[in-house]
């Protein structure tokens, strides 16, 4: 007979870790029907009807924002009392700290949030969680995202995703802006996780309950939304461009749209085409980088 | 579920009134038919059956959606088209909606008090319910006299008691009842109690369906934090004294004022009530079992003695340490005293070694086999010796065939 497995509770514990994207350019650009405020609280009946469905639910909110990123909410720490206002307090300080950091930067032209940032961090906690004891719940992310995406932060983002992929975390997207996100459809192809673009932001919490509620384990019996067509473009390192042909360095597999002399990434020289071979003192240092 | 169905096999209406039941049975409910609920949380027109169905299996799908029907938490509506459609009870519907929405204002912990830390909660908690579980067996050693416990309370131990023993030439025995009450897990003991409370409490004059949401806010609390009693009426502070007993919430008076604290036990009563409870997280596997039969049990607790003498002789009175041998004349009293004549016995033998697994030490814990395969063969092998009809039958052991019986040989 074999005894109960005790590296996590029962099936449908869950941890759902939130990324809010808090980009105040985002948020009052007419591309949006939706206003921040009903928006939060479409998603903060979301995040009590999750704690509702099991005593051992865990929600954890980050706030993506323009020039850093923030732990909002942990719904282990405190009690259930002023979960919401306490939630409101700290996203009210965070938006203020983010936009004192906007004054000092030079204003960045497309006006994208960090959602590397973010996801580093939840990443970061969901790892933590799990060297915390034998008993923990299934983490997931949901990114609750709307600008658009920057191409600096596609070697970060990628970097987040494949961890998040070894670590069994899926990330599932739920996309507010006007455009579909290259980077989440990625993101949630590679990991497992479901990707939406609701069609009607007024019933935003409808279109939550329903793909994004259940647990992990129950999904397996759910059809959910699959994906249509993935950009799976790579960007380049030198320029963030999204391209279809490029150079590509034998050492590292960085990417590149131009012939250059020296890899940026390791280090490694780059020969004419097809005539250079790498040598040993070349192979070693890529050893030492990697 | 059974719990659930058969502590609310009344007054589903009456029941769903109140904001905490409905939360419990929402949180009691498997996951995809928790799911069908959340989706149709905010809907006021009635659904048809094919926009419902997201489960990829149409057994799936049905079965959930008799749940929620028997439970009356969905209700058909056959409209003109006459295709069946469903919709959520309104009362229900309402309640959760509360929930969501923060209409429910929860009760406020006192801030600065001094009250115990976490472990000695625990202590004092484990230290409750194990002096009642001793009195429910009728135990000798049970350290406090039942003179604290109210009437409604007592009654309630003499019925249970009735079941689980009976007087006997050498003194009080336990019954089937007794041995399979004994061996289950503690949250399993503890809604058994409640129940027999709860039916206890219609006769007394109160009404049920109070009683059973006020249990189920205690169960909504936080651990640790104290609550003021003033905010309580007469009857909730009755049950309180009574679950006082039980080890369920501690009572703690000051000269003004007088507040109650909510333990472990108690905020794992409605964890317990979900179809698949999870480890009890509180109580601390202390059994670890050798290859040779015997048993070493790290615990001071008479109560866990008891138990253990059920199926085992116990030697060295060690303060700390239970030291124990399985022995096979030990299982065949268990077994011959845990059955009646019309019952087969597989259970108890699949109990024994189900509380042995269950309260393993930690560090035997993790192995894949925390009680030794040859001791749980042998267990189940001791069991099976006893036929349906409860003697000990030798004929299914040792099957004696005809030259064997007359003395001769194959080689005479």
């Amino acid at each position: 007979m074999t005894p109960v497995s005790s590296k996590q509770y029962t099936d449908d514990v869950s941890l759902l870790v939130v990324l809010i994207d808090t980009n105040p350019l985002f948020w009052s650009s007419s591309a949006v029907p939706l206003s921040f405020s009903k928006f939060l609280s479409q998603v903060i009946s979301f995040l009590n009807s999750i704690l509702l469905l099991n005593q051992l639910n865990q929600v954890m909110v980050i706030a993506t924002g323009l020039n850093s990123c923030g732990y909002v909410y942990d719904s282990s720490s405190g009690s259930t009392n002023h979960r919401v206002e306490t939630l409101l307090q700290k996203l009210e300080e965070f938006v203020v700290k983010d936009e004192e950091l906007n004054k000092d930067d030079s204003a960045d032209e497309i006006g994208s949030s960090l959602l590397s940032g973010s996801l580093s961090m939840a990443l970061c906690y969901i790892q933590r969680v799990f060297r915390s004891g034998s008993l923990h719940p299934q983490p997931r992310i949901l990114c609750m995202h709307g600008s658009q995406d920057g191409p600096g932060q596609y070697v970060a983002i990628m970097n987040s995703i494949f961890s998040a992929q070894r670590s069994m975390v899926p990330i599932d997207s739920c996309v507010i802006g006007s455009q579909h996100s290259a980077f989440l459809q990625q993101a949630s192809y590679i990991t497992g996780g479901v990707y939406l673009k609701p069609q009607q932001l007024d019933g935003l919490f409808q279109y939550l309950t329903t793909v994004f509620a259940t647990d992990l384990h129950s999904r397996s019996f759910l059809q959910l939304p699959k994906p249509t067509g993935v950009d799976f473009r790579a960007s380049c390192f030198c320029h963030k461009n999204t391209i279809d042909m490029g150079y590509i360095c034998s050492v590292c597999l960085s990417i590149f749209c131009k012939h250059h002399k020296k890899c940026s990434t390791c280090g490694s020289a780059f020969g004419q085409p097809q005539t250079s071979v790498p040598t040993s003192s070349q192979k070693r240092k890529a050893l030492n980088l990697n | 579920m059974d719990t659930v169905a058969s502590l609310f096999a009344m007054k589903h209406d009456k029941l769903y009134e109140n904001a905490f039941i409905c939360k419990a049975i929402l949180r009691s409910l498997p996951p995809l038919v928790k799911k069908y609920v959340l989706q149709l949380l905010y809907i006021v027109l009635p659904v048809t059956t094919s926009s419902l169905q997201d489960a990829d299996s149409d057994s799936k799908n049905k079965s959930a959606i008799d749940r929620l029907i028997e439970l009356r938490v969905f209700m058909k509506v056959v409209d003109r088209k006459k295709e069946t459609t469903y919709l959520l009870n309104p009362t229900f519907q309402k309640n959760l909606r509360l929930h969501i929405n923060c209409g429910l204002l929860p009760r406020q912990p006192i801030a600065a008090v001094t009250f115990l830390s976490l472990e000695d909660l625990d202590i004092y908690a484990a230290r409750q319910w194990e002096c009642f579980l001793l009195h429910l067996i009728n135990s000798a050693e049970a350290a406090v006299t039942t003179k604290s416990f109210s009437c409604s309370m007592m009654k309630v131990v003499l019925r249970i008691r009735g079941i689980l023993s009976q007087r006997d030439t050498e003194g009080p025995r336990l019954t089937k009842s007794g041995f399979e009450f004994l061996l289950m897990d503690t949250n399993a003991q503890l809604w058994y109690i409640i129940k027999e409370y709860i039916s206890n409490s219609e006769d007394r004059g109160v009404d049920s369906v109070d009683l059973i949401s006020f249990m189920l806010e205690l169960s909504f609390l936080v651990t640790g934090e104290a609550y003021n009693v003033n905010t309580l009426d007469d009857i909730q502070r009755a049950t309180l004294k009574d679950l006082a007993n039980l080890g369920l919430v501690k009572l703690q008076q000051e000269t003004k004022d007088s507040w109650f604290i909510p333990t472990k036990l108690a905020t794992n009563l409605s964890i317990s009530l979900s179809c698949a409870s999870p480890r009890n997280e509180y109580v601390m596997g202390y059994i670890v079992v050798a290859t040779n039969f015997k048993l070493y049990a790290y615990s001071a607790s008479k109560l866990h003695r008891e138990i253990l003498s059920l199926f085992a002789r116990l030697e060295y009175p060690h303060p700390n340490l239970i030291v124990g041998f399985i022995t096979k004349d030990h299982l065949d009293i268990a077994f011959q005293n845990g059955i009646t004549s019309d019952q087969a016995i597989k259970f108890l033998d699949m109990q024994i070694v189900l509380y042995l697994q269950q309260h393993a030490h930690p560090r035997v814990a993790e192995r894949v086999a925390s009680v030794p395969e040859n001791v749980t063969h042998q267990v189940v092998g001791i069991a099976s010796k006893y036929g349906l009809d409860g003697t000990y039958s030798f004929r299914r052991r040792f099957p004696i065939k005809d030259d064997l019986k007359h003395g001769r040989r194959g080689n005479d």
